[in-house]
């Protein structure tokens, strides 16, 4: 067996093993109920904003917290405090991504994610100039 | 109904009908020179094949270039009947942009990517010789796969392409809009334009310039697969090397520039954000830096044929599952620009799967098992089109199958070197960089992937963050940047150890001085000790990787100065190395030290809940309120509306010695009112030498909530005050002077008892309003008046009076165009990120002086 072989070997078999061992300790998708039975946990979850509940941020007191309630796709709503700035068009989001954790009865979220209504999906009529 | 008995007013059908002619003409004409190719290779010795061949592959550039200029004449004349015209461009759009607009939509970007392909395929047919039949022949192939990309027929129920000279009446998705069944609908319409998002000049260069570097990387793919096919497993190599480099300068200088426009005009906050877009043009660019060195290497010692013809088909194969990945739609979440669907994913991923079938079986070379690995493939292909179906057990069982034909042909039939590569020689260093070169690909296309493989076998796993990837990457750049440093020092065969020692101690040495240094100020002094444990352990990685990335540029200019006595006709390939090395010190420092400026006193903790958890980046600023930023002192002095930009205007200053402050510059982050794709906010960055200061307006009142409540008044605001007191409103002061009773009237039955309060309100030029609310009471019953200043906007109710601690009580509502402006700002500092771009430019020149010398080389060879 050639040397680079030996090597080859070796680089490839030291990656497949970080990689199978980094691969299980990744966040996965879920649902609210799952990140409760996990607290301390970080999960992707998805859902929709609850528009009927007003959503609060003052940038006054801190712009970096903003908090709203979210409905996952299993019809769970919580309340999530984003700690960051309130996202620009964040009334028109169709869907939600949000990553972070259950702390309590409160969803903790460091990253947010918006799915705004495509471009090329939408059916209004053009606007037609004179 | 019926479209055919309307006359539709001002049409201009001929055009399309042109249009489609080419369309039809560049997929036949490249079919028919595919096979005619194909024939010329068979019969090398019938001249009249390969003139066939090339007349064909004329004729198809001629419809390519027709399909372009038509599609141009369109978007230059306005001609909203046709969908793509409209859906792309509009009439105030200004016309430098008409190349944005071109290349806007799919098929826009298919045509891009086609037309590069026409102008190689014309370069090769004069520079090939030999090859020209194979290699043309694989051209001819994919150009007939891209040309059918625009066709829009339908076969057997599957939809083949997407046609850009389709009526707006007869798109699918517009036909039945109300408006296009009038017959003069086109005389009012205007276009829905370009999406303002990509209106800016990167628009217009960075898209040529990276279909380019993907167009370049067929080359190698096509050299590879002619020469598997002409049983010369070499051959192909000495003129695919020059292509391959020059897709190296290509790719990656589109690469580059793809982070520079994030960079400057989308909101990252970075340069590189590890999207599945940005990786889907970046491993295609490091498997081609695999293949473009080990033909280095075979050129002076064939021992890697086979991963030579691996990793160059590889590097094409990627840009189509690039292409696949970003086009149809399946990363969906968790990438910000990935294209909408257009319903092709099926026939991109059909023509991925013909490719790799195509580099399979021309290395497999025994007949029968040829034959079977097609007919397996085929009943693959035809169950999805015949049957619609496309279950993943079948792809999988497939890929198995691709992947132990494609072992077993490298086994047995691929010629290997049997002699043992010495330790220290050229080759067995460039070899295991390539392979580490190869694993780093490989990681970054699996974690790129993931949405595949959730889709494939059920998973749920979440997309890698930048912080997963940068782990897992930086290790790889560690071995890569010490393998750039030493691996020219090495010669071919075998190396003299005293001398490899003699040449490169005083680079070692230097490097370990001078990145010593650098680390010690960047990260251990006061850094090191504040920094939590975890950022201590990055630290020690990000110092070794300063050490090593120094060093691969000392090395490379001592072997350019002691090694090539200092000419710049061979030192191509150390200046790019030296290039690419201070990519990554740029990217090292500029990211590792990007520093925070904007904070905010929260006094909130969130730290406990992770480390990614912080509530303090963002800073509020109120119109004209000057606060400390990092060095700086910041204002919001305003906003103005610039065309479809709301420009923010943020000034910084610098406080003097003697507390005087000097304004510095300005900022313009800006907001772009964007109804089709939302507001878009846009950084501004001031650029320094060795730093860059980048601003981000994060949050601001929408324009339109701020219009529709500028008027009437806020929630009144209570305020226990004494004579003498002041009250604080957003534009001006008051106090209260003094109070005035009807005295007169005590102890009269049913007596009114109105106190008046006498306030006067001093603005910003301590001009004195006065206002006299009254408190009035008539039988037990408390009547306030209330008072307004006008001008000012002020309310005031004097609702209360309490005799035992002698105050009263004064509500003050003010008009709600007194509020002022607010913006929630980001600002970061990117130290020394000149170093990465000047290091792009350097990598892109030093490669294609390599290239031209290689040019050169070959000519010479050739004579």
């Amino acid at each position: 067996m050639k040397k680079t072989h030996i090597i080859g070997i070796i680089i490839i078999a030291i990656a497949i093993g970080a990689l199978i061992a980094t691969l299980g300790s990744t966040s996965t998708y879920a649902d609210f109920t799952e990140a409760m039975a996990n607290p301390d946990t970080e999960y992707h979850v998805v859902g929709k904003l609850d528009k009927a509940i007003p959503t609060e941020y003052n940038p006054g007191i801190n712009p970096d917290e903003f908090v709203f309630h979210m409905v996952d796709n299993k019809g769970i709503e919580k309340k999530v405090v984003l700690h960051k700035n309130k996202p620009q068009d964040f009334e028109r989001s169709e869907q939600i991504v949000l990553i972070g954790k259950m702390k309590g009865e409160e969803f903790h979220a460091h990253e947010i994610l918006m799915k705004c209504p495509s471009k090329y999906n939408d059916t209004k009529n053009p606007v037609a100039t004179n | 109904m019926n479209n055919e008995s309307i006359q539709f007013i001002g049409e201009h059908i001929l055009a399309g009908k042109a249009g489609n002619f080419f369309i039809v003409l560049s997929f036949v004409a490249s079919f028919i020179a595919a096979v005619f190719y194909f024939f010329a290779h068979k019969n090398p010795l019938d001249a009249s094949w390969l003139k066939m061949a090339r007349l064909s592959f004329y004729a198809h550039s001629i419809g390519v270039f027709g399909i372009v200029g038509t599609l141009f004449y369109m978007l230059a004349n306005h001609y909203y009947e046709y969908a793509y015209i409209w859906q792309h461009s509009s009439n105030i759009m200004p016309m430098r942009y008409i190349f944005s607009c071109f290349w806007e939509g799919q098929e826009g970007s298919f045509l891009l990517w086609t037309i590069w392909h026409v102008i190689i395929g014309n370069i090769l047919i004069r520079t090939s010789k030999n090859y020209e039949a194979p290699v043309m022949m694989v051209v001819s192939l994919v150009q007939v796969f891209l040309a059918s990309m625009l066709l829009g027929v339908v076969i057997l129920g599957t939809k083949v392409g997407s046609n850009p000279f389709l009526l707006l009446r007869e798109h699918p998705d517009f036909m039945n809009f109300p408006f296009v069944k009038s017959p003069t609908y086109l005389a009012k319409l205007d276009g829905r334009g370009l999406n303002p998002l990509l209106q800016n000049y990167w628009m217009t260069i960075h898209p040529p310039t990276l279909f380019l570097g993907f167009a370049l990387t067929l080359v190698p793919f096509a050299y590879a697969l002619a020469g598997a096919w002409k049983k010369d497993y070499s051959g192909w190599q000495k003129a695919a090397l020059p292509w391959t480099f020059t897709g190296i300068a290509i790719l990656g200088i589109g690469v580059l520039m793809g982070g520079a426009w994030a960079y400057e005009a989308l909101s990252f906050g970075g340069f590189w954000a590890w999207d599945p877009v940005e990786n889907a043009s970046l491993v295609p660019w490091i498997v081609l830096v695999g293949a473009g060195h080990v033909m280095i290497v075979n050129k002076n010692k064939s021992g890697s044929l086979f991963t030579t013809y691996f990793l160059s088909v590889l590097s094409f194969i990627l840009v189509l599952y690039s292409t696949f990945l970003t086009r149809s739609g399946i990363l969906g979440d968790s990438s910000v620009h990935a294209f909408t669907d257009l319903g092709m994913e099926k026939q991109l991923l059909l023509y991925l799967l013909a490719f790799i079938f195509l580099a399979i079986v021309l290395i497999i070379k025994n007949k029968n098992s040829a034959f079977l690995y097609s007919v397996l493939t085929a009943t693959l292909f035809l169950s999805v089109f015949a049957f619609n179906i496309f279950p993943s057990y079948l792809l999988i069982t497939w890929g198995v199958l691709s992947l132990t034909a494609g072992v077993a042909a490298f086994v047995l039939y691929f010629p290997k070197d049997a002699a043992e590569e010495d330790l220290w020689s050229r080759e067995f260093w460039l070899f295991i960089g390539t392979l580490v070169l190869f694993v780093s690909a490989t990681t970054i296309s699996i974690f790129t992937s993931i949405p595949i493989f959730n889709k494939l076998f059920g998973n749920k796993t979440a997309a890698y963050t930048i912080a997963q990837y940068n782990t897992w990457e930086i290790p790889f750049a560690i071995i890569i940047l010490a393998l750039i440093a030493v691996t020219q020092f090495f010669k071919y065969k075998k190396t003299d150890t005293a001398l490899f020692w003699k040449n490169i101690r005083l680079s070692l040495l230097v490097s370990i001085l001078f990145s010593g240094v650098c680390s010690s100020a960047l990260y251990f002094f006061k850094a090191y000790t504040l920094a939590p444990e975890q950022q201590k352990a990055n630290y020690i990685t990000y110092s070794i990787l300063l050490f090593v990335g120094v060093f691969a540029v000392f090395a490379n200019a001592t072997y350019w100065v002691k090694i090539l006595k200092g000419k710049i006709k061979s030192a191509g390939a150390s200046i790019a190395h030296i290039g690419f090395a201070m990519v990554m010190i740029g990217a090292l420092v500029s990211t590792s030290k990007k520093n925070t400026l904007s904070h905010n006193s929260s006094k909130k903790s969130v730290e406990m809940l992770g480390k990614e958890y912080s509530n303090q980046k963002s800073i509020l600023l109120t119109q004209g309120d000057t606060l400390p930023m990092g060095a700086y002192y910041v204002n919001y002095k305003g906003k103005v509306q610039e065309g479809i930009n709301i420009l923010f205007q943020v000034e910084y200053f610098k406080q003097l010695p003697d507390g005087k402050k000097v304004k510095e510059f300005d900022l313009f982050p800006r907001i772009q009112l964007n109804e089709r794709m939302g507001n878009a906010f846009e950084p501004d960055t001031r650029h320094f030498i060795d730093n860059d200061i980048y601003t981000h307006v994060t949050y601001a009142e929408s324009p339109e909530n701020n219009r529709s409540s500028a008027s009437g008044y806020s929630e009144p605001q209570n305020n226990v005050i004494h004579v003498g007191d002041t009250l604080f409103a957003s534009n001006s002061f008051i106090i209260l002077d003094s109070l005035t009773t009807n005295r007169d009237e005590y102890g009269k039955k049913d007596s009114t008892i109105v106190v008046t309060a006498v306030l006067k309100a001093y603005d910003i030029e301590k001009k004195i309003h006065k206002a006299y609310p009254k408190y009035i009471l008539h039988k037990n019953q408390v009547n306030p008046e209330e008072a307004e200043i006008k001008e000012l906007g002020l309310k005031f109710i004097f609702w209360k009076i309490n005799p035992e601690s002698g105050s009263v009580e004064i509500n003050l509502s003010e008009n709600k165009s007194n509020q002022k402006d607010f913006i929630v700002l980001e600002a970061y500092m990117f130290p020394y990120i000149n170093i990465l771009w000047m290091g792009c430019i350097i990598m892109f020149l030093g490669t294609l002086l390599a290239v031209w010398q290689r040019i050169k080389i070959l000519k010479k060879s050739g004579e």
